[in-house]
């Protein structure tokens, strides 16, 4: 990344190419020069950030390095991933349970890094499941999830799941507003009278991550959409876009765009907490599941629980304050000192800048203009800082920089605009290719953005790659912003479809890495302490295997007596202990995935043979020279064989 | 596949002229090892002449659930048998294969040699050093008897 001798090659190419063919030309006429140098990141070496980007509708987040563009790892969180064995394994099916059942897909939106006093600290990152309300944690020492939990009073959770500035809490506020509690099974058409919506604040333990429901603010029947937490001043609040004022239940394309200025509701969360510690909660009853998932037993617990605590703001004034916000805003963001506060009305013709200490101010001086369900509306001009006029169609989501510029990206004419925090000027705008929906500076919605590049997560391709089908590729774009014109730099392809990202210098996280998991401190319950303990037994018709791996072994690898109409579970154990080496275990016919067992760890495969005969297994994640040595035999005898159950000549033990 | 692969390692021995291995492997039967190099990063054991029984049972603990799966002690198996390692191995050597393995692998004479015999390179096993050494106090009380 840092010498300068290994790129005349690169950038000679990049000349070549750029000489070479009218049609690249004229695509690439907005790149700039040195792009090539600024994302090459040279065999070998690291990139700068990690960038987690949305999978979206794949379920999932996958991990990029920046400037590079390079993909990681794709970490399974909502949806079944067969290659990590996610969603398959005994130990990982619990934490795809919910209320509806085991719900092997959702849709993800919104990466979230837990913050330390408002900067991104690495130590976890949040995302939405969109289509049956859940939150899910990864923790990044392992890059994997830690823990899922489903939000009852909710449907559709797109307004998640942001952060507060030390991680207090985690919000989660439900786009579609939904009848509730004790009448649930209502005519859609009595929408104005039955519908509600809730925004909920998730309680994170500051040790554990853990997350706990702390409570639930009961809103108007619109539609939530996204939300941002104040910083320093306006600590203690937090900021939800919200749109379908008009309450339709129908044709929303239409009716919901009726009214001239939908609302931010402004939520003074620690006047919540003052409410709830006075006992003003109601405790309501609720069926949501909390999964999670243990690095120790290497096994996850799915816990159903009952009842959730919701706050009324009928009964708690000063709690919840609407500002009204131009045309069915989206993004909701708050600038690094916490005194602005952006609404991108996507149909707006201004991007409005709201002003928290003229938010305070107002509040005092009651400059209310009416109410909406009992919840006070602020006078417009009360609170507004000011608009940036005439900015592009279609504004949606706003990131800073940290050196007060502010960046917008502007879906219908696909740029991104770059405007200033002191007069709400437009400073530079540039085209995105095609179609942005969110974009991402790296920590650019925290108090310390690392304001190196901005990435434009775009919802349409089009002919920016070699044509795959009716489907093409997911797409981001990376532009420099160090100067006074924004620079693209390069475009790379993305997972699912990539809403919402972050990135974190990478050397906060790198160093914190697992490399492994001892395996003295594995209690799996079935755990194989050393090929010793390797053996089979019958419990009627289900046949456990202690299984062991090892470069490049499996014991036992033979084993006989299953029976058709045995159900058997694989407990396999990797033994080893270094970096880098985890073995994989498929046998034929198996219904499941293969398993992809980490070094330490213990993984264990349901197994229905079907039909009696000799069924190989092998190892399936290349693992030394003798990788293609690794394997074995299951000998399945009909129904009521007289066969004994043995692995490798021995007989089961008790 | 198998045949292949020692086809190879016998190219590769013979490429690179490594005619000592069979050597050092009649050495290991008989003579007490020489003091060779010492490439790993164990430079010193400290060695009571009495076996520690606290310390060889932790040890019996250790290489049941992480040397087993590739080690008897009587019979060759993945690697070589470690019943009697004591007698042709010397502390620090035993530590060092422990401890630092790719250095040994790639840089020691005997060690080198012993992977053209059993092809499969011996991974990391990322135990302590307290572990390694209640380990090496293990195969010195069950190499009494050997």
């Amino acid at each position: 990344m840092t010498t300068r001798a290994p790129y005349s090659t690169v950038l000679l190419l990049a000349v070549v190419l750029a000489l070479a063919g009218g049609c690249t030309s004229k695509k690439n006429a907005s790149v700039a020069s040195g792009a090539a140098e600024a994302v090459y990141v040279a065999p070998g070496e690291y990139d700068e950030f990690y960038a987690f980007m949305s999978g979206g509708f794949s379920g999932q987040m996958s991990v990029y390095g920046l400037p590079s563009g390079r993909l990681f790892r794709v970490i399974p969180v909502f949806s079944q991933d067969p290659e990590k064995g996610w969603g398959y394994t005994e130990e990982t099916v619990p934490m795809l349970n919910t209320s509806h059942g085991f719900i092997p897909w959702d849709d993800a939106h919104h990466p979230e890094l837990s913050q330390t006093d408002g900067i991104p600290d690495g130590r976890w990152i949040f995302i939405n499941g969109n289509n049956t309300p859940r939150l899910a944690r990864i923790d990044l020492t392992t890059f994997r999830t830690a823990e899922i939990l489903e939000l009852p009073n909710s449907a559709g959770n797109h307004a998640s799941p942001f952060t507060t500035m030390n991680t207090e809490y985690v919000v989660a506020g439900t786009r579609f507003s939904i009848p509730m509690f004790d009448k649930q099974d209502v005519p859609i058409a009595s929408y104005k009278e039955n519908f509600k919506g809730t925004l909920s604040f998730v309680k994170i333990d500051p040790a554990s991550g853990g997350m706990s429901i702390a409570f639930q603010i009961l809103m108007p029947g619109f539609d939530y959409d996204l939300a941002h937490a104040g910083k320093d001043n306006s600590h203690g609040w937090m900021f939800f876009s919200c749109y379908n004022s008009e309450k339709a239940n129908s044709m929303l394309e239409v009716e919901a765009s009726q009214n001239d200025k939908d609302y931010i509701a402004a939520i003074n969360w620690k006047k919540a907490e003052e409410y709830l510690a006075q006992g003003k909660a109601k405790e309501m009853p609720a069926r949501y599941a909390h999964n999670t998932y243990s690095d120790k037993t290497h096994s996850a617990t799915s816990v159903m629980l009952d009842k959730v605590k919701v706050l009324n703001p009928a009964d708690c004034p000063g709690m919840v304050y609407l500002i009204p916000a131009p045309k069915s805003p989206h993004g909701c963001d708050v600038d690094p000192t916490g005194e602005f506060i952006v609404a991108g009305g996507k149909l707006a013709a201004v991007i409005p800048v709201f002003s928290f200490s003229k938010l305070r101010k107002a509040i005092e001086e009651k400059a209310f203009d009416g109410e909406i369900d009992g919840l006070p509306v602020m006078k417009y001009d009360a609170v507004i800082a000011g608009e940036v006029q005439k900015p592009g169609l279609g504004p949606l989501h706003t990131e800073f920089d940290g050196e007060g510029n502010a960046y917008t990206s502007m879906f219908v004419s696909s740029e991104i605009v770059k405007w200033s925090l002191k007069d709400f000027t437009v400073l530079d705008r540039v085209p995105t290719y095609y179609s942005i929906g969110h974009l991402m500076i790296p920590g650019g919605d925290s108090k310390k953005p690392w304001g190196k590049y901005v990435v434009a997560l775009n919802k349409i391709t089009k002919d920016r790659y070699l044509p795959t089908g009716p489907e093409l590729t997911q797409s981001a774009q990376l532009y420099d912003i160090t100067g006074d014109r924004m620079k693209l730099l390069s475009d790379f392809p993305t997972i699912g479809e990539p809403h919402y990202a972050q990135a974190i210098p990478a050397s906060i996280i790198r160093d914190k890495s697992v490399r492994f998991f001892p395996i003295t401190e594995n209690r799996h319950p079935y755990v194989s302490m050393g090929e010793q303990d390797t053996r089979v037994e019958r419990k009627g018709n289900e046949v456990h295997v202690w299984m062991t791996t090892i470069r490049s072994h499996f014991k036992p690898d033979m084993i006989e007596g299953v029976k058709v109409g045995d159900v058997v579970f694989f407990h396999v154990t990797n033994l080893e202990q270094d970096w880098d080496v985890p073995h994989g275990f498929a046998i034929k016919g198996a219904a499941t995935s293969e398993l992809l067992i980490m070094p330490g760890e213990t993984c264990t495969a349901r197994w229905t043979p079907l039909q009696a005969g000799v069924f190989p297994m092998y190892c399936s994640d290349f693992c030394s020279a003798l990788h293609q040595e690794m394997q074995g035999y299951v000998r399945v005898s009909p129904a009521g064989s007289s066969v004994k159950l043995t692995s490798n000549g021995l007989k089961q033990q008790n | 596949m198998k045949h292949g692969l020692f086809l190879i390692a016998l190219c590769i021995s013979a490429l690179t002229g490594i005619s000592a291995c069979g050597n050092s492997e009649e050495k290991e039967e008989g003579e007490e090892a020489a003091t060779p190099a010492v490439y790993g990063k164990i430079k010193e054991v400290q060695i009571d002449p009495t076996v520690n029984p606290e310390m060889a049972k932790k040890g019996e603990k250790i290489f049941g659930v992480i040397c087993k799966a590739c080690h008897k002690y009587d019979e060759r198996y993945v690697g070589p048998a470690l019943g009697a390692v004591t007698k042709r191995r010397t502390p620090v050597y035993i530590m060092n294969m422990i401890l630092d393995t790719e250095t040994m692998i790639q840089k020691d004479d005997t060690a080198r040699c012993l992977l053209q015999v059993y092809l499969t390179k011996m991974p990391n096993t990322n135990v302590n050093e307290t572990d390694a050494r209640n380990v090496l106090e293990h195969l010195r009380d069950i190499g009494q008897s050997r």
